[in-house]
């Protein structure tokens, strides 16, 4: 396997999507959070709903969505843009040579509401009187953001990011659809799991896809541990 | 009941309590359910337009036989190929007649001859004269290690739609066209910019880098390889590097005429409809699907061999197969195969199958049905059926092979890396693509080894 140039490449993609998930999925999460914790916000609950509504509806659906969004020509993106700006080109390949980008939008749009949430809640338990005890000592809005908030929601940050590494090294179903039932253009969108499925269930090699899926798993377990003890020592300092 | 409840949650939380119970009520519910014993041999289909179209032919044939029943059941494509390989590796129940198409077919050939899951039918096809009545292309499908184990549904041999309403309404004759080159130049005047942003709004074939059911056609016409007569990967055939590096110069850069749609979507017939592209790769099957799912097109196109590559080249490529399997384990071998014979041998049930779904028969006697040569209002008045069936014998061989799939999908991956690679470099000379391609190719070729020399039954069996 380590000498599979194929599986390098899954590997790459995923760490590639994982990497651009966590980067941009928590600090847009984190900033919705922060918007809607804000004191005297109208319609906070609507507003909650209308950001964590995509969580509801599953990978596929956000998949059949985006599919025709990223579309050449008559995509809502392509075209849109080619309207406002026609220098554009109107055939942007999203899903070739921009796949991960893609990936990583449509898993935007689903995800960033979800972890919202986590934080909202988290952001709820921070104690005010820190808060007031900083803001009466002189510290500003981003000192008590950087010195209070953060460290209060450090473990829950901690557990979100935990669960979106392992989330998108597990991703398949958006990647599968959106590239319609294929890894896409020269493996761009080829995933360690969707891998692991093509060698079981096209090939039919089961002995390599279960090998694959032993290394998956160790390798998260080996994140999980890794955030743990960093975790550890943060909380000991 | 204080105690039994306080015993309980000591143990397990109400929300793990409450699971517990709903996952036993439905075992509980889905043992007591009455169990409707099927009666009859069971025959796995999973096309839609199969199924109805062979249900009164086996409610006619159960009523002929009372004793030797048929149960037609339909599954979803994906549900028959996990029950049908599941049953093959692992003994579980499999019906004794079985209908995949090809890829599923092709996944029950991966292991050693003594071991495929399929009855082996070669003696009987052979001492039936069955060779002789069927159009010999629909054999390869389903012949592995020279052994036939499946009696095929079809043909599917590719033509060229065009859109006839555009093509006459600028006065172009397409009777001139022998080529893929003549049909560029002389379809040429219709690529134009018809909005004035500087690209064409209109292309001549819908083809693309990204589209490996094209360009498996394509090759397959231009007589490339995927795998040689052993199976054996040929992706790195010097033919395959020359067909690739032609291909990409009708995707991209100034002699482009190509154009991406999707394939089976809505904004796909939209597209078509709209008339974005002239011409398109057009199975049996497939044209009957657009007269399903895309009726506004009838009466704006025609239909027309597939342009040569070269001047007497081939005409036509194939895509896509069905067969009719039985379990090597079945108990009624004599009955699944009397039935086999005659459901795929039935003049009505070909004609019938032509109606709903364009597919013409591989039996060859089948072909003077007069249905065939019908008027047909999607394509102008022209007879489809005598054109697909005209064309029917010259139809590529292509593999039975398992790797099939993998090695189409790497021959699009060597096409769109090419492509990359022209756009990149601005290069679109046909001679320096396919130096490239032929490297791109090598790559292909040691990666799919790889892949296929983990499998040692199909490697040493001859």
């Amino acid at each position: 396997m380590l000498t599979d140039p194929l599986f390098w490449t899954a590997a790459f993609n995923t760490a590639q999507y994982t990497l651009g998930s966590l980067l941009i999925q928590l600090p847009v999460a984190l900033i919705l959070a922060l918007l809607l914790n804000r004191p005297g916000l109208r319609g906070r609950g609507l507003l909650r709903l209308t950001f964590f509504a995509p969580s509801l509806v599953g990978l596929p659906f956000v998949a059949m969505l985006f599919a025709p969004i990223f579309e050449k020509r008559t995509g809502l993106i392509n075209a849109g843009l080619h309207h406002f700006f026609p220098l554009w080109d109107p055939e942007f390949a999203w899903m070739h040579q921009y796949v991960m980008s893609a990936l990583i939008i449509a898993a935007l749009w689903m995800y960033a509401g979800f972890n919202m949430v986590y934080f909202l809640a988290a952001l709820q338990n921070v104690s005010k009187d820190l808060l007031e005890a900083a803001a009466i000592d002189g510290a500003g809005p981003w000192q008590r953001f950087r010195h209070v908030t953060l460290p209060d929601i450090a473990p829950v940050a901690s557990f979100i990011t935990l669960l979106s590494t392992i989330g998108s090294f597990q991703m398949f179903e958006l990647s599968f659809i959106l590239l319609n039932n294929g890894p896409g253009p020269e493996n761009r969108g080829l995933t360690v799991m969707m891998y692991l499925y093509q060698t079981g269930f096209i090939t039919g090699d089961l002995g390599y896809a279960s090998a694959i899926g032993w290394v998956l798993a160790v390798t998260l377990m080996s994140i999980a541990l890794l955030q743990r003890w960093l975790g550890r020592r943060h909380e000991e300092r | 009941m204080k105690t039994l409840r306080e015993k309980l949650t000591r143990y397990l939380s109400p929300g793990a309590l409450i699971i517990l119970f709903l996952a036993v009520v439905s075992v509980l519910t889905t043992l007591l359910l009455p169990r409707k014993q099927a009666e009859g041999i069971p025959f796995w289909v999973s096309a839609q337009a199969h199924y109805q179209a062979y249900k009164p032919f086996v409610a006619e044939w159960n009523a002929r036989h009372p004793d030797r029943k048929i149960n037609l059941i339909q599954l979803h494509a994906t549900a028959l190929e996990r029950r049908m390989l599941s049953g093959f590796l692992a003994g579980t129940p499999v019906a004794d007649l079985i209908e995949p198409n090809s890829t599923t077919a092709a996944k029950g050939f991966a292991g050693p001859l003594s071991s495929v899951g399929y009855y082996d039918l070669t003696d009987h096809i052979k001492a039936e004269g069955l060779l002789e009545r069927i159009n010999p292309p629909s054999f390869a499908l389903f012949t592995t290690r020279h052994r036939i184990f499946g009696l095929p549904h079809d043909v599917h041999p590719v033509l060229l739609a065009y859109r006839s309403d555009l093509v006459e309404a600028a006065g172009i004759d397409v009777s001139t066209i022998e080529t893929w080159d003549d049909y560029f130049r002389v379809m040429s005047p219709l690529m134009r910019d018809r909005d004035g942003d500087g690209r064409p709004d209109r292309y001549l074939l819908e083809a693309w880098d990204s589209n490996a059911i094209a360009i498996s056609i394509l090759l397959l016409q231009a007589d490339g390889k995927l795998l040689d007569a052993q199976d054996r990967p040929a992706l790195n055939d010097p033919r395959n590097a020359h067909i690739l590096a032609r291909l990409v110069t009708w995707f991209s850069g100034p002699k482009r005429v190509c154009i991406d749609i999707n394939q089976d979507s809505a904004i796909g017939h939209r597209q078509r409809l709209d008339g974005q592209v002239i011409g398109c790769l057009l199975p049996d099957w497939r044209a009957g699907q657009w007269k399903r799912e895309n009726p506004g097109l009838a009466g704006k196109l025609k239909l027309m061999p597939l342009p040569a590559w070269e001047k007497g080249g081939r005409r036509t490529s194939g895509f896509g197969g069905t067969m009719l399997g039985i379990n090597r384990h079945t108990q009624h071998f004599d009955t699944c195969w009397e039935f086999a014979k005659e459901l795929y041998f039935s003049p009505r049930l070909a004609e019938q199958l032509f109606r709903d779904t364009n597919i013409i028969t591989p039996v060859k006697a089948l072909w003077s049905s007069p249905i065939f040569d019908r008027p047909d209002p999607y394509f102008n008045g022209q007879a489809s059926g005598r054109l697909y069936i005209d064309q029917a014998p010259h139809v590529p061989l292509r593999s039975s092979s398992p790797y099939y799939a993998n090695a189409v999908a790497n021959i699009a991956n060597a096409v769109s890396e090419l492509k990359a690679h022209a756009d990149r470099t601005r290069t679109f000379d046909e001679a320096a693509l396919t130096r490239v391609a032929q490297a791109i190719l090598d790559r292909a070729q040691y990666a799919m080894e790889r892949e296929v020399s983990r499998n040692l039954f199909l490697l040493q069996e001859p």
